[in-house]
This record gives C-alpha cells, sequence and structure tokens, in this order.
C-alpha cells in the first residue's frame, strides 16, 4: 500500500503541476534572497576594504612626516595634527576596528543592516562617542529585508500551508474518502503517507534549489559546509513542523474552508503574534530607561567634572607616581587634563550604561526562556547565530571595541604623562584590533526542540484517531 | 435585491464559528495593542517633558563662561511623540529621539529604540498599525475568498441566475456584506483611539481630522482588497483555489513586496556609511574657513576682505572682535557642509521613494503604509523636518554666542566669559510638526497611487462581471 501511495501520489502531483510550481517558486524565491544577502556582503567586504586602505595611505603619510620632523625639517601640516605627539597620533591616526561578513552572512540580514560594520576608535571622546548604530533610512529597517532566512520562516510555511491544508478533507468533500475507507490501511497512516510524500518531495526541492542558488550566487559551499549543513537541516525541521501541524489540522478540522482558516490562524500565531507578545513582554517586565534622561544624567556628570579638571588631575597623578618619575620637563597641556578626566567620566559613567545593558540582558534572558513557544523565533535566531548577524554577535563585537578602545587610550597614556614624543620606531607597537565570532552555540539543540514540538503536535494529530472512534465524531 | 443580499451574507457570516472567533480576536488584539501604545505614549512623552526641563536647566546654569566654550558644551534638542503615534508607530523605532547641537558639528539624532532591544524586535510589534496593515487585510481573505465560489460548489449560483437579479447587485451586496465588519472594526478602533488621546492632557496636539483622514486611507486600502478578493472568488472555480490565490496577493503585497522594495531602493540608491558620510564632510570642512585656524588660506583671505570693507589697516581696529567673525564665519561654512551632505541623504531618499512608489503599482500595502505614518507624524519626512529644525536652531543658537563675543570683546582678548544670566537669553527650541494639509500635499503622488489602485480594483470587479455570469457553472 505504501507504495502504491508513493507511487500514484507522486504522479499526480507531478500532473497538477504541483512539483513544477514548486520547483519555479522555490527557485524565485531562493534565488532573489541569496542574490540581495550576497549584494549587501559585497558592499559590506568593500566598504571595509577600502577604508584599511585609507589607513594604510594615511599611515604612510604620517611615517612620511615624523621622518621629515626627525631630521628636522619643517613640516606644513596643522601644528596638531604633527604625528610626533602621541595625543595627535592617537586622534588623527586611529585604526579600523572591523567586524568584516562571514562566508555565510547572506543568510540572514539579523541585525546589520542597523549596526555599523567599522568604527576608528581615537583617544579623544568616551566609549558613549563611538556610534555603532549605521546610517540607515529607517523604512529599510522598517520593512527588513528580503533574505533567506525571511524567505524559510515566513513564505515556506505559507506554501506548506496552500499545499496540504486540504489533503484529507478534499477527498471527503468529493466523496473518494468512502472508496478509501474500503482499503486495508488506517486513516491516519494513509494521510501521514501522503503528507510525508509532500515533505519529501519539498524537502528534495528545497535542498537542491538552495544549493543551486548557493553553486550560482558563489558561495565556498565546500569552505562550510557543516554550516551549510546545520542551514539545511534546521530549515527541513521547521518544513517538517509545519507538515505536522498540518496532519493535525487535517485531521481535527472537519471542512477544507476550516482547515486552511486554522492553519492560516496557526501561522500569524507562531510567526507573527507570539515573537511580537514576547517582545511586548519583555519591553514591559525589563523596560530601558529613558535615554533622554541618560543624556541628562550624563551631561551633569560630565559638567563635574570639567570643572574640577586639574583636581582631578592632581589626584590622578598622586595614584600613577610612575609618571612623574619618569617625566623631567613637569610640562601639562589641555591633554594632560583631559585623560585624567576622561578616566573619571568613564568610570562614573559606568553605572549609569550597565542600567541599560542589565535590562536588555534580563530582555534577553527571558526571551531563552520561551523561545520554544514559536518555532520561528527559534529558526530565526539560529540563521542569525550561522550568519554572524545576530544581536549576541553585535553586541560580541561592541564590547570587543570598547575593550580596544581602552587598549588604544592606555597605549597613549604613559607617552603622554612622560612626555615623549612619538618616534616612528613606536609605529610597529600600535595596537591592532581583530574580530573573532563569538562562538556559536550548537545549533542541535534547536534541532531537538525543533522535531520535539514537531512530534507533539504529531501526537495530538494522531489522537484524533482514537477520540473518532465513536461513530458521531467520525472522520468519515 | 443588494439589501438581500448583504442581509444574507451577513446572517451567514455571523452564523460561522470560523468567523465569529476571528473578528472577536481581531477585536482583543485592537484593544491591546490600543492599550499598550497609549501606555507608551503617556511614559515617552513624560520621559520626554522631564528631559527638556532638566536639559534647559543645565544650560542655563552654566555659570560664567566663555560664550564658545558653552557652545562645545552643547545642548540636546529633544524629539516628542505625537498623538497619532498611537494608531501608527511607523519608523519611530527606527530613528534617534534626541539631536546633541554643539559647535561646527551636526549631530544624527541618537539613541533608537530598536537599538535597545533584542533581535525578536524586528519580527515587529503589537501595535493598532500592524493590525490595520497586516490582519485585517488578512481577515478579508479569510472572510471572502468563497464569497462566490461557495454558490457554485453548493448549485446556489444557478438559483441565483435564474432569479433574474443583475449581476452587479449581487455583486454590491457581496461587496458591502464583506466591507462592514471591516468598517466596522476600523471606525470602533479609531473611535477608541480618538477618544483615550482627547482625554490624555498635555501631550501634542491632537486633531480630529487627521484621524478622519487617517480612518480613509485605511478604509480605501481594504476596499481594494475587498475588489481583489471577490474578483479573485468570482473567477475561481474552487473555493481552495480562491483561497490560495487570495492569500498569495495578500503575501505579495504586505509581506514580500515591502521587503523585496526595501533591498532594490538600498541597492539602487545607497547610503553612504556613516564613517564614509564623516569623511566627506570633513574634506570638504577642510576646504573651508576653520574657526579655530586663523593661520589657514582661507582667513587670511576672508582678513584682508574684513580690513577693506572697514578701511581699517589692523584688526585691532575693528569695532568688532575679530576672532568671533572668524568663528561664525566658520560656524556658516561648516553649517553649508552640512547642509551640502545632509541634502545628499535627503536626495538618495528622494530616488529610494521613487523606487518604492514605482513597486506600489504591485502593492498597495506601500502607498497605504507610506500615508498612515505620513498622516500619524510618525514617517521618515517628519523626522527629517525635525532634525531640519534643530540644524536650524543649532546655527542661530552659534550666531548667537559668536555675536556675544564679537561684541563685547576686543580683537586679541582672551579669557571673556560671559555672565552668568547670559544664557537665558537664548530662546528655547520649539518645534511644530508640519500640519495636515502640507503633509497631504506632500504625499499626493501615494494618494494618487492609491486611488489608483481603488479605481483599477472596482473597475476590475465592476467590469467583468458580467462575463463572469456567462460562465457555465
Amino acid at each position: 500500500m505504501l507504495r502504491y501511495n508513493f507511487k500514484y501520489e507522486s504522479i499526480l502531483l507531478f500532473r497538477s503541476k504541483w512539483i513544477q510550481v514548486l520547483i519555479g517558486i522555490l527557485i524565485m524565491l531562493f534565488g532573489f534572497a541569496t542574490y540581495n544577502g550576497q549584494q549587501k556582503t559585497q558592499k559590506r567586504k568593500a566598504d571595509i576594504e577600502k577604508v584599511t586602505a585609507e589607513i594604510r595611505t594615511s599611515d604612510q603619510n604620517m611615517l612620511k612626516l615624523l621622518d621629515s620632523v626627525e631630521h628636522g625639517l619643517t613640516v606644513t601640516a596643522r601644528p596638531w595634527t604633527i604625528p610626533n605627539t602621541p595625543m595627535a597620533v592617537g586622534n588623527y591616526h586611529p585604526r579600523v576596528a572591523s567586524k568584516p561578513p562571514s562566508e555565510l552572512s547572506f543568510l540572514a540580514t539579523g541585525q546589520s543592516d542597523m549596526f555599523t560594520h567599522f568604527v576608528k576608535p581615537t583617544v579623544r571622546g568616551d566609549d558613549l562617542a563611538l556610534n555603532f548604530s549605521e546610517m540607515t533610512s529607517p523604512v529599510q529597517l522598517l520593512f527588513g529585508s528580503f533574505d533567506l532566512a525571511f524567505v524559510i520562516i515566513f513564505l515556506l510555511p505559507l506554501l506548506i500551508i496552500a499545499f496540504s491544508y486540504d489533503v484529507l478533507s478534499s477527498e471527503r468533500e468529493s466523496g473518494s474518502l468512502r472508496l478509501l475507507a474500503a482499503q486495508p490501511i488506517l486513516l491516519y497512516k494513509w494521510l501521514m503517507q501522503k503528507l510525508a510524500l509532500r515533505f519529501f518531495w519539498l524537502a528534495a526541492i528545497t535542498t537542491a534549489t538552495v544549493l543551486l542558488v548557493f553553486l550560482a550566487n558563489q558561495v565556498p559551499v565546500s569552505n562550510n559546509f557543516s554550516a551549510i549543513l546545520s542551514f539545511l537541516g534546521i530549515s527541513l525541521t521547521y518544513v517538517l513542523f509545519w507538515f505536522a501541524l498540518a496532519f493535525a489540522v487535517n485531521l481535527w478540522a472537519e471542512s477544507s474552508a476550516k482547515n486552511a482558516v486554522a492553519l492560516l490562524g496557526l501561522w500569524v500565531v507562531f510567526v507573527l503574534l507570539i515573537p511580537s507578545i514576547l517582545n511586548q513582554l519583555g519591553s514591559t517586565l525589563y523596560p530601558i530607561p529613558s535615554r533622554a534622561l541618560m543624556v541628562n544624567e550624563m551631561r551633569t556628570i560630565k559638567a563635574e567634572a570639567t570643572e574640577r579638571q586639574d583636581v582631578i588631575l592632581d589626584n590622578y597623578l598622586r595614584n600613577h607616581p610612575e609618571y612623574a618619575v619618569n617625566d623631567t620637563t613637569q610640562e601639562r597641556s589641555f591633554w594632560h587634563s583631559y585623560m585624567a578626566s576622561q578616566n573619571l567620566i568613564k568610570k562614573e559613567l559606568e553605572p549609569v550604561l550597565s542600567k541599560y545593558e542589565n535590562q536588555l540582558q534580563k530582555q534577553q534572558q527571558l526571551l531563552d526562556h520561551f523561545t520554544w513557544l514559536s518555532p520561528a523565533i527559534l529558526v530565526q535566531r539560529s540563521m542569525n547565530q550561522l550568519a554572524d548577524n545576530g544581536s549576541e554577535s553585535y553586541e560580541g563585537y561592541r564590547n570587543r571595541v570598547i575593550v580596544f578602545a581602552g587598549e588604544w587610550r592606555d597605549h597613549f597614556l604613559p607617552m603622554l604623562y612622560n612626555n615623549q614624543a612619538f618616534s616612528s620606531e613606536d609605529y610597529g607597537q600600535l595596537p591592532e584590533f581583530t574580530y573573532t565570532p563569538i562562538n556559536n552555540q550548537s545549533q542541535s539543540s534547536v534541532l531537538v526542540i525543533l522535531l520535539c514540538s514537531g512530534l507533539v503536535v504529531l501526537g495530538v494529530g494522531a489522537l484524533r484517531f482514537y477520540v473518532s472512534s465513536d461513530e458521531k465524531h467520525s472522520i468519515i | 435585491m443588494i439589501r438581500k443580499t448583504i442581509n444574507k451574507e451577513l446572517k451567514e457570516l455571523f452564523r460561522d464559528g470560523r468567523v465569529r472567533t476571528s473578528l472577536l480576536i481581531v477585536l482583543l488584539l485592537l484593544g491591546i495593542a490600543v492599550w499598550i501604545s497609549s501606555q507608551q505614549y503617556q511614559k515617552t512623552n513624560a520621559d520626554y517633558a522631564a528631559a527638556k526641563v532638566s536639559e534647559r536647566e543645565v544650560w542655563d546654569n552654566q555659570g560664567e563662561k566663555n560664550p564658545h566654550s558653552a557652545a562645545h558644551y552643547g545642548t540636546y534638542a529633544f524629539k516628542p511623540k505625537y498623538p497619532l503615534s498611537l494608531v501608527d508607530q511607523g519608523v519611530d523605532k527606527y530613528v534617534g529621539t534626541s539631536i546633541f547641537l554643539e559647535a561646527h558639528k551636526r549631530n544624527e539624532a541618537q539613541f533608537s529604540a530598536a537599538t535597545d532591544q533584542t533581535g525578536l524586535a524586528r519580527f515587529g510589534d503589537l501595535t493598532p498599525d500592524f493590525i490595520l496593515l497586516f490582519i485585517i487585510p488578512l481577515l478579508i481573505v479569510l472572510l471572502g475568498y468563497n464569497a462566490f465560489t461557495k454558490e457554485r460548489e453548493l448549485g446556489t449560483h444557478a438559483l441565483i441566475k435564474s432569479s433574474g437579479a443583475k449581476g452587479w447587485k449581487i455583486v454590491l451586496g457581496k461587496w458591502t456584506a464583506l466591507f462592514l465588519p471591516v468598517l466596522t472594526i476600523t471606525v470602533v478602533l479609531l473611535l477608541l483611539a480618538g477618544l483615550v488621546l482627547s482625554n490624555l492632557q498635555d501631550y501634542g496636539v491632537f486633531q480630529w481630522n487627521s484621524l478622519l483622514v487617517l480612518g480613509l486611507v485605511y478604509l480605501l486600502y481594504y476596499a481594494v482588497f475587498t475588489n481583489l478578493v471577490l474578483w479573485v472568488s468570482q473567477w475561481t472555480k474552487r473555493s481552495g483555489i480562491s483561497l490560495v490565490i487570495s492569500l498569495s496577493l495578500w503575501i505579495i503585497a504586505c509581506l514580500a513586496a515591502p521587503k523585496a522594495a526595501s533591498n532594490i531602493a538600498e541597492a539602487r540608491h545607497p547610503y553612504p556609511t556613516r564613517q564614509e558620510f564623516a569623511a566627506n564632510v570633513l574634506k570638504d570642512k577642510d576646504a573651508g574657513i576653520d574657526g579655530h585656524n586663523p593661520w589657514s588660506k582661507e582667513a587670511k583671505l576672508l582678513e584682508e576682505q574684513v580690513l577693506a570693507e572697514y578701511e581699517v589697516d589692523s584688526l585691532q581696529q575693528l569695532p568688532f572682535n575679530f576672532s568671533a567673525y572668524l568663528a561664525q564665519k566658520g560656524e556658516e561654512h561648516e553649517a553649508e557642509v552640512y547642509f551640502k551632505h545632509y541634502n545628499y541623504l535627503k536626495e538618495q531618499y528622494e530616488n529610494q521613494s521613487g523606487t518604492y512608489r514605482s513597486l506600489a503599482l504591485l502593492s498597495p500595502f506601500l502607498p497605504a503604509r507610506f500615508l498612515s505614518m505620513a498622516i500619524a507624524q510618525t514617517d521618515y519626512a517628519t523626522h527629517w523636518d525635525f532634525s531640519d529644525a534643530a540644524e536650524n536652531y543649532r546655527i542661530a543658537t552659534q550666531e548667537f554666542l559668536n555675536n556675544n563675543t564679537a561684541q563685547n570683546t576686543r580683537y586679541g582678548e582672551i579669557g571673556y566669559k560671559a555672565t552668568a544670566a547670559f544664557w537665558q537669553e537664548l530662546p528655547p527650541f520649539d518645534y511644530n510638526p508640519p500640519e495636515l494639509g502640507q503633509i497631504l500635499k506632500n504625499n499626493r503622488s501615494n494618494f494618487g497611487i492609491l486611488g489608483l489602485w481603488a479605481v483599477f480594483s472596482f473597475g476590475l470587479l465592476f467590469f467583468t462581471t458580467k462575463k463572469n455570469n456567462d460562465v457555465t457553472i
């Protein structure tokens, strides 16, 4: 029976152009999404390369200037930018702290359209002066991106619904179900076989088109074999979950119309409502304090620090006796007091800023507890992780940059307080920023949760078969 | 016949459990959404008011200080929330809310809400506009996909035909029956929002006519969907196929087209990256007068001009302090540079808008989306307007401060401090968003496109009726 079912269903699916339509739609959707993603990734790469090249040229100019200064020649640059002082190098010759796209960045846009991919921290200004948000039209952020994650999370379930909502009910409505009942097969087994066949075809087509589209878009498949395998695994388990839902709904509901409404309702719940309700819940339970009020607080701290700059500098030098010992000139410039008060401001701002991070972390924790409520959220997070474009990934980058900004500042501080000149020999010692993606969490847990929810749904569906044993609730 | 059809359809709709449930759920969601939004609205505005007062206090109480130090110390412009953001949050979440106004630099608005949220925020929020723009059209699809196909499937089509009723009358009856529940929901929601808003005190100026226009936009949008869904139902043989086609229309219009449009718009007319933008500004700034650098070529040129104009030989003989004058000229040059570069951004956005408009021919969602945000004063254009107003205020503030130095000091004098009372003389930043009339004028093309959709879809529905009735059952 299984063999017949498979064979004739396949022929039917082929004759009704189901398979052909699916191949066409999926090639279009996957193709467009991958192309978009690759374009974004290329632009991001080009931007970073461009700025790195600029820094290289500016470094060469700096070395030339330094060379001239060291040989006692007069130079024409503006006095405060001549790179023989550490502060001039620290301010006018920053390093690029960039977050290059991963090779699979095109999978999911995630937060990459909102945040910048490179900053150039200077010794001047505090961590708040590092602006990590990218210059984008907010309309683009509002609409989001047509990426692979969108196609898989939002559109694939709708395709599944459109092709499976009436598998059982149409047989009932056309009267052929009674004929089927005469066959030696349990109804739910028959239905499961029908849906399994559809799943098989959809999975095969998805895998084939994804690989085809990747190859056409020059995605380095062999380098990222395991990641792509994870991607396919998660996508297909997600698809399986929706087929399980279709199975349950087919058994529980009665008419095709009711099936369609129920499945669409579930789609709205899982894909649109649960994420937005969870998000709302997070920001209601752990509201982010007002940024406008933070601005006030920050201003007060800075104003106080500026007023006490001289006292702060004295205290600072007292705490760092090594500077006083090494420096014979004891010269004090604007930068000496500025950098000392900057240190204090940084310390005083920390509790103000950590309020924001703490609340955000609490929101994230709440989410972590409830992600299983919606497979869409699970898949979204996994894809963002695979693409290295998720919130965590950008948070990691931000923290890393803030540490680097501190290193950069600290590198020049001894030179400043010892009143040492910056020489071409010091150039090689400048700290450099390297980005390493945070370790991707294992995707297998996601697979397990998805599979479990699929099984639960299947179970709920099968339950119907036992409920229906009495005449009144008969499926047929 | 029209009334009878309406009666029959409405009765059928309300007998159906799924319709009752979906309507109930939509109303419930709307209620929750309005409640959450009004809470947020009140909190944001309370914070805004507090921040504004406190910032002004900081400015007023600077004590004795050099005006240019005060200019560097700067001040903040905060963006308020407008009443109709209760209905449509628009891009508010993605734009900053405070702009730092300082000497020499035009800053962008900082701290957008979205950067302070988890990645989940990108799925969207449970706000009234989400329900109005996405869920209600889906409801129309679910309520109307079988309006005609069920007659065919149940065999009642032949009966209706034999009753001699005119085709368009039946269509109109079905149309009205499908539109009435949607109309009710929309009116209830907008009335609710209007009542909530007129009972909130102190915040913003709420106008009922804006709400009315907003309501009209949504009704027009729903009319388009109603037409399309009924048209599909008329032309398909089976309910299932009709549902799949209507659903595809919804997916394309509401989900796929906006995202595709945003990708195409970005690829065609990209914004510079933040760093690139800053570098370009710096390059242009360096080419002109720098208020802090009296030795530059440009500064020397200005010196000569001023000396010639006042017919004196040295800067000391000028009736004002040349350093402050130079600072002001530098400020004006920098303002010009920013004007140029921000205008480029605006141009790019204008071009992007063109892409959105041309893709709006595929999706009635796009013009409705843009109109709704515009009327609610939560669109990008309102943000630009605010940011321009803040920039004008910044330029005026710099002039106010530099003039004080120019008039009260002599050339070469250092260490001047303005009195502690001086800061209060600076007029406060007062921003008024564009009026409804202006907004409607700016959005003519979106109105045009939505109108075109309405005319086209009505035409499709009513002028293809006859042919359809000839189709055998």
